[in-house]
């Protein structure tokens, strides 16, 4: 049977949203995969290679007077917070039903993750 | 969309599949939160010289929160190895007919790897050193 219909994506807006959605479906499982080994890895090091007393300031500075373990924690932030607020994001979506609350609580979520990441980006580079 | 009514099935039917999603979602809220937190905590490294990072970071030795570092350890490890379930399954859509058996292992290594993780959290409290 061939029947002609209505793509749902003849809109220029649906379709950019559309082209967002596959872009952060993407994200997630791109970003997912790296964060196993970075989130884990960190996990690892300051809870059961050391423990977690030991992970004093002293540690954190002898860490990271490597760029490269900067570099890690900076990935790890960086993925971690985005990966996070994009689920949360969905979640919502799924969850808060009407448009005004959904806006409302959307923004505040954008607002916290966006002063925390470039506070938590300023730790690291500042220190 | 209209919300869900009583007697409206969900997609999943409440088998492993919804288990997981619920628990994938619920990880993944915790550990965010967890995140958000450790910002703030971690930043207080550039006070005091470091002093006030220490004051607080102290604080991550008590047993309350070494229990909270073990559950953070299980939500970790479940929300890494359902997601790596969720990948495979994705991008090997044959996956989907050991859909069971996937799920069984994600409680399993969580499990495996989580409990020995959790006593070696645990242990200076065990010991009695803190």
């Amino acid at each position: 049977m061939a029947t002609v219909v209505d793509r749902p994506t003849s809109s220029p807006r649906r379709r950019s949203r559309q082209s967002f959605e596959t872009w952060q479906w993407f994200f997630m499982r791109i970003s997912g995969l790296v964060l196993v080994v970075l989130a884990l890895g960190h996990f690892a090091l300051t809870h059961i290679v050391n423990d977690v007393v030991d992970t004093d300031a002293e540690f954190v500075g002898e860490r990271w007077s490597n760029p490269l373990w900067r570099t890690y924690d900076w990935a790890l932030l960086t993925l971690a917070l985005f990966h996070g607020l994009n689920g949360l994001r969905v979640i919502i979506d799924d969850y808060v039903r009407s448009p005004g609350k959904r806006a409302a609580v959307k923004s505040v979520i954008y607002v916290v993750s966006g002063t925390l990441f470039v506070y938590g980006t300023l730790t690291i580079v500042t220190f | 969309m209209s919300p869900l009514k009583v007697g409206d099935t969900t997609v999943y039917k409440g088998k492993s599949g919804q288990w997981s999603f619920v628990a994938h979602r619920t990880t993944g809220i915790l550990v965010f939160f967890f995140l958000l937190l450790h910002i703030v905590d971690v930043s207080l490294i550039n006070f005091q010289g470091g002093e006030l990072y220490d004051e607080v970071h102290e604080l991550y030795g008590n047993i309350l929160l070494r229990l909270f570092e073990c559950g953070l350890l299980l939500a970790l490890l479940f929300h890494s190895l359902n997601g790596l379930r969720v990948v495979m399954v994705d991008f090997f859509p044959g996956a989907v007919r050991r859909e069971r058996m996937l799920t069984a292992w994600v409680v399993a290594l969580t499990l495996i790897a989580g409990i020995p993780g959790s006593i070696i959290i645990l242990w200076p409290w065990i010991e009695g050193t803190f």
